[in-house]
């Protein structure tokens, strides 16, 4: 899938090599993924990690209510590239965007890339019927980044 | 940011389909005959309306007449729904530029060069 005007694009540098740099990114991702509800919805307390299973390795979040799968992990290269399926609570069980991190060498550094992407394949599961009305695909992405955003209006205007 | 969410879902809907993408991006080259744009995507005239349709209730292109002859109809892009999708996507890549500061201040903290010795924190 390349880049299109659907993807979203976020470039960092860090100080730290391209093997650090993913090592962080999945083994230490509970230590840097922020916190609170914009970021978190499995609750305050809730843990992520790159899991490994039967099938590979996949980004759980595990909360008071169980463990939820935000995706499954399609491309494992350490130092280089992390290819992870990327699903928010509200998606359908087949719904997914993706997530792309490139971890590039520049200078004593890594150049970070990060797109998400495929937000065009979500779709109603009977487009036919539902057409442009649009409900049930509001439901369905609901745009979460909305609900996101008010929750964390609330959570820092309701904060002590 | 909610008044925009109807917008910018019928924006995604309609750039679900590969066939309207394909519209989408020989437009940018500029305005272009129905015809002329279901000959470049290969499709027949009666599927390809039901895709133009989705496009033109969508907002993302506009068909108009010709200044010089009314009877000749071109597509061209309108610039706002990729503004709102454009909005939509700064939402999200705030969210991901909030995680990876927060990433890049764990790594280097953990990872990154010590400071040099001699010299005060």
């Amino acid at each position: 899938m390349s880049a299109t005007a659907e993807t979203a694009r976020v470039i960092t540098f860090v100080q730290v090599s391209p093997h650090d740099a993913f090592e962080v990114f999945t083994d230490e991702v509970d230590l840097w993924w922020r916190r609170g509800p914009r970021f978190r919805s499995g609750g305050p307390d809730s843990e992520l990690c790159f899991e490994q299973d039967a099938q590979g390795r996949r980004l759980i979040e595990r909360g008071k209510e169980g463990v939820f799968e935000i995706g499954r992990v399609q491309v494992w290269e350490p130092g280089k590239r992390l290819l992870l399926e990327y699903r928010l609570r509200n998606f359908a069980p087949n719904e997914r965007t993706e997530v792309e991190v490139r971890f590039e060498e520049q200078g004593k550094g890594t150049r970070v890339v990060l797109e998400h992407r495929g937000w065009e394949a979500l779709r109603p599961e009977h487009p036919a019927r539902h057409g442009l009305s649009g409900e049930s695909f509001s439901g369905m992405i609901g745009l979460h980044w909305g609900d996101l955003l008010t929750a964390y209006r609330q959570y820092a205007s309701g904060r002590p | 940011m909610s008044r925009a969410v109807p917008d910018v879902e019928a924006t995604l809907l309609a750039l679900s389909d590969p066939t309207r993408r394909g519209v989408i991006e020989l437009l940018r080259f500029g305005p272009q005959r129905a015809g002329e744009l279901a000959g470049a995507l290969n499709m027949t005239k009666s599927a390809f309306s039901r895709h133009l349709r989705v496009l033109r209730e969508s907002g993302l292109v506009r068909e108009e007449s010709m200044p010089d002859d009314a009877r000749v109809h071109v597509y061209s892009l309108q610039r706002e729904p990729f503004d709102g999708l454009r909005g939509w996507l700064d939402e999200v890549e705030s969210y991901w530029t909030l995680q990876l500061e927060s990433f890049k201040r764990h790594a280097e903290r953990t990872r990154g060069p010590k400071p040099k010795r001699g010299r005060p924190e």
